[in-house]
């Protein structure tokens, strides 16, 4: 079981979850279920950020108790790397706010024609 | 210098002060947003303005006191600096125009705004991969919120499907980053470029990522209805924020990003672009809502910029100036569009009629369609040269074809809606009102094309060379618009005159003959104009601009200036040709093959431009490459303006439907624009080292065939004015036909019919048009007997035509006389007969023409018609004058044109004594038989008058007629279908295969862009699998393979 | 020579060949009455008629432009006359040919042809405007064998002068063109047939039915003056096939025999075959003369 540690998993589990965020995407008629579609899109991504920066045997970048004090002050051997963990803090964010503007636009949508049918919303095309 | 993060900090503090200080009005609120984009605009061009008039370097912006990788920075160079300007212009603008559409939404409208422009900003300037994605997320939600300030349905569904598009394709963007840092650990893209990211597999699909996400920001055409709908669905005035500043952060974006993959991506940027430009405009094409057309063709100009990044290996330096000249112009003109729509409020595009109710509103369409079809003194004229021509010079053949295709599809639909703007029927019972703050960001924009066009010719030596002062005489002339006729008249007369006095020292020669045609005739045309009345409006500064076009031609020295006057030229007629009351349709089709013959025009330059040394036009002497195409481009462009068989089809209703003195100038001068074309190919032709006698014989038949077609259609014309137009086709077909014989004689023969047709299509075309001024209308068989009242328009057809015909002595016999000793010297006998044959049937027109019309029976209606203008017999008899003068002594025009013939072809094979010409076949003596014939006439008619004194006149009636005494003109008047026996006879040769193989292309097109835009089947849904499935293609075409 | 010495042999050419011309026309209407089995008019009858026609004097006119056709009829009549070198070797005789080849001659035809057409179209009757109509078309079909029989002879002789092609021609019968390009021969013996407008190719004037073609408002003395420019140029149209395919004529004699046989072959065919139709005659030219004449050039052009 080597082959399969921890870091491998969630990388794994992040493709499955695009790949399911992009099936919910292109085949949910439901405005709604596009929606969680997408962030489950999102979330994906977001464990696939994450697990790219794992390093086996490390701790989160959290200068805290956890990490082993050494006598030079270095912590960079470990923790894991720092820069995905602060990107994928902006892209939660981000995804929260396109979550709710997309949540927003449904209300909009329902409230125009009474339906969350996706394809009832063809005024413009050609 | 201010430090371009406070482009950043202004715009997000006063965001926040906005929000935060809630109690502050919307007025208020509003015009601290406008004062913020008003300093973020100074920051950008202030950096701009250091740049290019100081000696600024490029400089980074670090933030948060680290380096990178660690931190972000932002990048201030000349380009980021350049295209931050634009985007910050264009929101302030924007934000002035859309001001109380944003105030009615409430003041957080205008945080979002700001928000949104800074963004864009950060795009342009950042040099952090995360930090593009963050801003670009920002940008693309900001603009999911703007798009709602219009009301209605439909830019709620257009928001919610650009909202998830975007989302997908920043998704997309967001993994590659993570990639591209696992494998380089880095996000600084300065760090990416270094790093040899393309050399593993995993770097490889890095790279692939972030670029079709950065091509998916581009809108590629098919996986763009996402786009489209935005530009369509939400407020035109944001619409024209997002297709300019949106898509310049966007072209910057796949700009900047195009360096990490080197130039492995070029090609296929290119590809997508060409895709995207040709497709999108194809289904333009068919379009009919006026904000949908907008939208293809904003997408349009994205897969230009696409097609020009991808292809900025040919362009080397000039990639910045290419790009600044495309970008700007479909950033100031598209721009405008987009906010003229909003105002105008006409959905479907023949709804645009209404927009001619304020002449200024045509003004701005016109200027951003012309500017954006690429014609001077517009910006992308010059980028559009820039670029063809280094294509060209590095092998780019198949690119050329690419770019002038699309070009030239969205000149079908822009022209076609301009047409309708001009001439459709304006009969809607709805109307537009303008607001201060709405017109003037138009205003400053289309002032901005103007300047910017003259500075983008400033920038370059051989734009400096350009004469623009004709330019500025039309531009004071559409200030002089509001003046009586009589006084515009009078300028545009003074001027030209004034003008033709200076620059006639300067001519010789060709260039001296061709330059009286143009002014010399030009005036004499003008003269005619006295006789209309009222204002007249938009007509002098269009005439102007074709003469200014005219002579442009003449004055030009270089490549550049000559295709700079021969736009301005198709321009001038273009809008005198449109005048006509019935002559939308066929202004467009003359457009759109004058377009298509300068894009023809162009690729010929641009292949005899190869490996030249010197941009002079004596290169078209010296073609050293590809010789038969450049000459047959060129030659292919000339005969569009000459209407040779084939490509004539625009000519009749352009020239019949025209106004009564627009005729003469777009038939008897125009014309002869081609005419010199031709002649300075075949110049060239004469001088090159390759056998290029196989283009020349291919011509001759070509002008051969266009007498015969151009003759016998016009015989069975029941429209004066478009036999007139027929005829001019044959005419010209002479004079093609003439100069491709490549011989002295052949070339005499030419010019005497260059000179003869200017002088008798003038005459005749001036009367006739008089004449329908006076009848009201065109039909030769509701006219009649009208030699009875108007003698003098009588004597000025019959001399017309008499000259026409080649009967001698009149001039036109000097033309058939020589053209036998021509082509029986050069052996062209076969294309000889067709050409004589026609002389023949050009009697049954020219008949036609002054016995329905002069003789016959006069019409009741026209009892109390009164004779032609005034002002339409002194140009009408100064010309007659001219053409007795060269019918009595041709030897003084012909002569010394056949020494400057010498000079080009150099076998003399004319001789004179005197007034007796010679060559090896024949002899003839113009003034002699002119003598002879005219004594003989003035001896019999002397004689007859003495026996018939007293013969008194008799009634129109009194004719021996079977017994009976008609007493109804209509019934006894031959004139309708008059050449019926005939017509069974050859009705073969008038069948219109011209036009069914033109209306069959039209259909094509059509229906190929019917079809292909089902696509857009306004389901978001498929849109999404649109993405989805283009990047899978594009995956297996671009790095499939290689993983 | 002294240009007034000149004149007046020119004078007396057109005087001879006027005569010649009516008492030909006379002869040929003869012929063609005795075919139909009618007895004819007597061979001096054209005196007559013209002498009438002068002496009656026109009152009436439709104005100024109807008042010139007969004018320009004539001026054309003679002009054919003067372009076109009367015998061949005399100088007295040559007229003013020098100041034009046969492609003045070709285009010369139409000068009286347009002038009458206009001048009658002020007349106003229908008729002269159909007729005018009908033989615009017919001309123009004509001018196909015409030029290519023409273009073939210039190619042939290298030249376009008719004293050079006459030239060409002498010494014997087997020098003439009729001989040594028979191709283009025929294609311009039939292009005569419908340069003469003897039936099949007279629906033009129609004379015998109605009253129509250009003529038909004219009366008196104009008439007169059409009478004679008509027969002028019946004789010189013989003349120039004359020059062009028999040799020419070194004297009057031969000259006066020439022009008759020539006109005498177009009358024969025309007793033999029946009008045809505008649309007919056209096409008529566009088969078997424009075949030939096509061949009469390509058998120069290898």
């Amino acid at each position: 079981m080597e082959y399969l540690n921890l870091g491998k998993i969630s990388l794994l589990i992040g493709f499955i979850l695009i790949i399911i965020g992009f099936w919910g995407i292109l085949s949910q008629k439901n405005i709604i279920k596009i929606i969680v579609s997408f962030t489950i899109l999102d979330t994906g991504i977001n464990i696939l950020i994450v697990s790219l920066g794992y390093i086996k045997g490390r701790t989160a970048p959290i200068i805290d108790a956890s990490v082993p004090q050494l006598a030079d002050h270095n912590v960079l051997n470990s923790i894991v790397d720092p820069v995905p963990q602060a990107l994928v803090l902006t892209a939660i964010v981000i995804g929260f706010g396109v979550t709710a503007l997309l949540l927003a636009y449904a209300m909009k949508l329902f409230k125009a024609k009474r339906t969350l049918e996706i394809n009832q919303f063809n005024d413009l095309k050609w | 210098m201010v430090s371009p993060i406070y482009i950043v900090a202004a715009a997000l503090g006063v965001g926040f002060a906005i929000g935060v200080l809630g109690k502050l009005g919307k007025n208020f609120s509003g015009i601290l947003t406008l004062l913020t984009l008003g300093f973020m605009t100074y920051v950008s061009s202030e950096w701009l303005y250091a740049f290019y008039f100081g000696d600024q370097v490029s400089t980074y912006v670090f933030t948060a006191g680290y380096k990178p990788p660690i931190s972000i920075n932002l990048l201030m160079g000349p380009q980021e600096a350049f295209m931050s300007t634009l985007i910050n212009v264009i929101g302030l603008l924007g934000g002035i125009y859309l001001f109380f559409n944003f105030g009615r939404k409430g003041r957080n409208a205008f945080v979002v705004y700001l928000v949104f422009i800074m963004s864009l900003n950060v795009v342009i300037m950042t040099r952090d991969l995360f930090n593009l994605f963050v801003f670009l997320e920002i940008s693309s939600i900001a603009t999911a919120g703007l798009i709602l300030i219009e009301k209605g349905n439909r830019a709620v569904g257009a928001g919610f499907k650009y909202i998830i598009a975007t989302s997908i394709i920043s998704s997309i963007l967001l993994i590659g980053t993570i990639f591209a840092y696992f494998y380089t650990g880095s996000l600084n893209i300065d760090d990416l470029v270094k790093s040899d990211l393309t050399t593993t597999t995993g770097g490889l699909i890095a790279v692939f990522l972030i670029l079709i996400a950065a091509i998916l920001e581009m809108k590629p055409f098919p996986a763009n209805g996402w786009g489209l709908d935005v530009y369509e669905g939400s407020h035109q005035g944001f619409s024209a924020v997002v297709s300019a500043a949106t898509a310049t952060a966007s072209y910057f974006m796949l700009y900047k990003l195009l360096d990490i993959a080197g130039n492995s991506w070029d090609h296929y940027i290119a590809v997508i672009g060409a895709v995207t430009f040709i497709g999108a405009n194809l289904l333009g094409v068919k379009q009919k809502f006026a904000r949908r057309l907008l939208a293809y063709s904003s997408i349009g100009q994205l897969g230009l910029l696409m097609l020009i990044l991808g292809l900025r290996t040919y362009l080397g330096d000039n990639l910045n100036y290419v790009v600044f000249g495309i970008l700007l112009t479909n950033l100031l003109a598209k721009t405008g569009f987009f906010w003229l729509v909003g105002i105008v409020k006409a959905k479907t595009l023949k709804e645009w009629a209404i927009i001619r109710r304020k002449p200024f509103f045509l003004f701005l369409m016109g200027t951003f369609v012309f500017a954006l079809i690429g014609f001077p003194p517009f910006p992308s004229f010059f980028a559009k040269w820039t670029f063809v021509m280094d294509l060209a010079a590095n092998g780019g053949f198949v690119w050329i074809a690419v770019i002038l295709t699309g070009s030239f599809l969205e000149a079908i639909y822009y022209f076609r809606w301009f047409g309708y703007a001009v001439k459709a029927d304006d009969n809607y019972n709805f109307s537009f009102n303008v607001r201060w703050h709405k017109i003037t960001p138009i205003i400053l924009l289309t002032a901005l094309l103007y300047i910017i066009g003259y500075l983008t010719a400033q920038h370059t030596e051989l734009g400096r060379m350009i004469n623009f002062i004709p330019l500025f005489f039309v531009l004071i002339l559409f200030a002089l618009d509001f003046l009586p006729v009589f006084i515009k008249n009078t300028i545009a007369i003074i001027g030209m005159g004034i003008y033709f006095y200076f620059i006639y020292p300067s001519l010789s020669d060709l260039k001296l003959l061709f330059e009286v045609i143009f002014m010399i005739g030009g005036i004499l045309t003008l003269i005619a104009g006295y006789a209309y009345k009222g204002k007249r409006s938009g007509f002098y500064p269009v005439a102007i601009l074709m003469y200014a076009g005219l002579t442009g031609l003449i004055e030009a020295n270089t490549t550049l200036q000559f295709f700079f006057g021969w736009e301005l030229m198709t321009a001038g007629s273009y809008f005198l040709i449109i005048r006509g009351k019935r002559s939308m349709p066929h202004a467009l089709s003359y457009m759109l093959f004058s377009v298509a013959g300068a894009y023809a025009i162009l690729a010929g330059i641009s292949i005899a431009n190869i490996g030249q040394l010197t941009t002079s036009l004596s290169i078209f002497n010296n073609i050293q490459y590809f010789p038969q195409w450049a000459y047959g481009l060129l030659l292919f462009g000339f005969l569009t303006k000459t209407a040779s068989v084939g490509i004539h089809i625009w000519l009749p209703g352009a020239h019949g439907e025209a106004e009564s003195d627009v005729s003469p100038m777009v038939s008897a001068i125009l014309l002869k624009a081609g005419v010199y074309g031709v002649i300075l190919a075949l110049i060239g032709m004469s001088k090159s080292q390759y056998d290029l006698s196989s283009l020349t014989y291919i011509l001759g038949w070509v002008g051969a065939l266009t007498v015969l077609f151009g003759n016998i259609s016009a015989v069975f014309q029941e429209d004066a004015k478009r036999l007139l137009a027929y005829s001019s086709i044959g005419q010209l077909g002479y004079i093609v036909f003439a100069f491709a014989i490549m011989t002295q004689l052949g070339w005499l023969t030419g010019f005497t019919y260059v000179i003869n047709h200017f002088m008798y299509k003038a005459v005749l075309f001036l009367t006739i048009g008089a004449v329908v001024l006076r009848v009201g209308t065109h039909n030769m068989y509701e006219m009649g007997g009208l030699i009875k009242r108007m003698p003098l328009a009588f004597v000025a057809v019959l001399i017309g035509i008499t000259s026409l015909s080649g009967v001698p002595p009149l001039s036109g016999f000097t033309g058939k006389w020589l053209f036998y000793n021509a082509v029986i010297e050069k052996g062209w006998y076969f294309q000889g007969v067709i050409v004589f044959l026609s002389g023949g049937v050009a009697f049954l027109y020219l008949f036609r023409l002054i016995q329905t019309i002069f003789l016959g029976q006069l019409k009741d209606n026209h009892r109390n018609v009164k004779e032609i203008s005034i002002w339409f017999l002194i140009p009408i008899y100064t010309l007659l004058a001219g053409l007795m003068v060269f019918s009595a002594r041709p030897q003084w025009v012909l002569q010394p044109l056949g020494d400057m013939i010498a000079n080009y072809m150099p076998q003399n094979s004319i001789r004179w004594d005197g007034a007796y010409a010679y060559t090896a076949i024949g002899h003839w003596t113009g003034s002699g038989v002119m003598m002879t014939i005219g004594s003989v006439f003035l001896i019999v008619f002397l004689i007859l008058k003495l026996s018939t004194r007293k013969a008194h006149k008799i009634k129109q009636f009194d004719i021996v007629y079977s017994g009976e005494r008609p007493d109804r003109p209509d019934t006894t008047h031959v004139a309708y279908n008059m050449y019926a026996g005939f017509y069974k006879a050859v009705w073969p040769l008038t069948v219109p295969l011209a036009e069914r193989f033109w209306n069959w292309m039209t259909e094509l097109v059509h229906e190929a862009a019917g079809f292909t835009r089902r696509i857009y089947s306004g389901n978001g849904q498929a849109y999404m699998l649109h993405i989805v499935l283009y990047i899978i293609v594009l995956f297996f075409i671009t790095i499939g393979s290689s993983i | 020579m002294n240009i007034y010495v000149k004149l007046a042999y020119t004078l007396l050419g057109f005087f001879l060949v006027l005569n010649w011309g009516l008492l030909m026309s006379a002869t040929l209407r003869k012929i063609v009455a005795r075919v139909a089995g009618r007895h004819g008019i007597p061979f001096y009858q054209p005196w007559i008629d013209l002498l009438k026609n002068i002496g009656v004097r026109t009152t009436l006119s439709h104005g100024f432009m109807f008042y010139l056709g007969p004018v320009f009829r004539f001026t054309g009549a003679v002009g054919m006359f003067l372009f076109m070198p009367a015998l061949f070797g005399s100088d007295m005789w040559s007229n003013f040919s020098f100041e034009g080849d046969i492609v003045l001659i070709l285009y010369f035809q139409l000068f009286g042809m347009l002038g009458m057409a206009i001048g009658a179209g002020e007349g106003g009757h229908p008729h002269s405007a159909i007729g005018i109509a009908r033989g615009l078309a017919q001309h123009a079909a004509i001018e196909i064998p015409m030029t290519l029989g023409i273009i073939s002879l210039a190619i042939q002789y290298h030249t376009l002068s008719f004293t050079d092609i006459v030239a060409a021609q002498q010494g014997g019968i087997a020098n003439w063109t009729i001989f040594t390009n028979p191709i283009a021969g025929v294609t311009l013996l039939l292009a005569a047939l419908g340069a003469m407008g003897h039936s099949p190719f007279n629906l033009v004037k129609a004379p015998n039915e109605i009253p129509i073609g250009p003529p038909t408002e004219y009366h008196g003395t104009y008439l007169g003056v059409l009478m004679s420019s008509g027969v002028v140029l019946h004789v010189m149209e013989a003349a120039l096939f004359m020059n062009l395919l028999f040799g020419g004529a070194t004297n009057w004699v031969e000259f006066i025999i020439k022009t008759f046989l020539i006109n005498f072959y177009s009358v024969f065919v025309g007793v033999v075959f029946p009008r045809f139709k505008i649309e007919q005659s056209v096409v008529w030219f566009f088969k078997v003369p424009m075949a030939l004449g096509i061949l009469a050039i390509l058998i120069y052009s290898f």
